[in-house]
């Protein structure tokens, strides 16, 4: 009789991480484009605290993806979509951790710059656009990972036995 | 204003070029190469074989890892060794099943 595994597996943690820093990031790109037409501190403030914690937890994800990684490799029928999906997260956590560098710069003058803050403020804006695109892009190669190669998920045996108390 | 746009040109090209490693697949069969990396927590090593591909394997309770025609263990594997790999292409996964350490 199958026996039903651990809901903790080490492979859990990612799609548990991965969530928090898509809804927080999207959020940020929506607080960041309102705060282009109206200067109130909400909108630019708590974009750059949206920023701030989203790219924190895109590291974090990317941390536990890689935990994920080497278990659920060697079940894929196709690995290099999880390459795909691996190399194309690092891309995306650095194009947020640079808008959050320019804006840095831009909000604490940190180095004595002769361009403007605003001109930062519209890299920042065209970088987490950027970033927005390509972390729809990371999730959709997750979202093909699991629904369609499977990848993490348990798959019940055909009676369901271990379900049966 | 040039500077910052070589700047942000050479950071773009950073972040598309120096992101991950690009891995290839091949037919089932047996490859001669070097190890590019290896990855001990996830027992996974990058080859690069003749033709210039590089590729990921990830070592199963199958493979069989030999040296001199011993049995050794996975810590042997080194960076910048030769290797010869027999591979099983499973889908478009490819499984190492013997992985013999050439020097």
């Amino acid at each position: 009789m199958e026996q039903l595994p651990d809901f903790w597996r080490t492979e859990i943690f990612h799609p548990l991480s991965v969530h928090f820093p898509i809804g927080i990031l999207i959020t940020a790109f929506l607080f960041k484009i309102i705060s282009l037409k109206y200067k109130r501190e909400v909108w630019i403030e708590g974009s750059f605290i949206l920023l701030l914690l989203g790219t924190v937890g895109i590291w974090i994800a990317i941390y536990t993806g890689d935990l994920a990684d080497g278990i659920v490799s060697r079940k894929l029928c196709d690995p290099t979509v999880l390459k795909d999906h691996e190399n194309m997260a690092y891309i995306c956590a650095w194009i947020f951790t640079s808008a959050i560098i320019l804006e840095s710069i831009a909000r604490y003058n940190l180095v004595n710059l002769r361009i403007k803050s605003i001109l930062l403020n519209w890299l920042s804006t065209i970088l987490i656009s950027c970033g927005v695109l390509v972390l729809g892009y990371v999730g959709h190669l997750g979202a093909t990972l699991v629904y369609q190669q499977g990848a993490g998920t348990y798959q019940p045996s055909a009676d369901c036995s271990e379900f049966v108390e | 204003m040039k500077k910052l746009i070589l700047v942000l040109f050479l950071g773009g090209a950073f972040l598309l070029t120096s992101c991950g490693d690009s891995t290839s697949t091949v037919e089932s069969g047996t490859y001669q190469g070097t190890i590019d990396k290896v990855e001990a927590s996830k027992e996974e090593i990058y080859v690069k074989i003749e033709d210039g591909k590089t590729l990921e394997l990830y070592f199963t309770d199958e493979t069989e890892l030999t040296k001199n025609g011993t049995a050794v263990d996975f810590s042997a594997l080194q960076e910048g060794q030769n290797v010869e790999v027999t591979l099983e292409k499973v889908g478009k996964r490819l499984d190492p099943i013997a992985v013999k350490i050439m020097e």
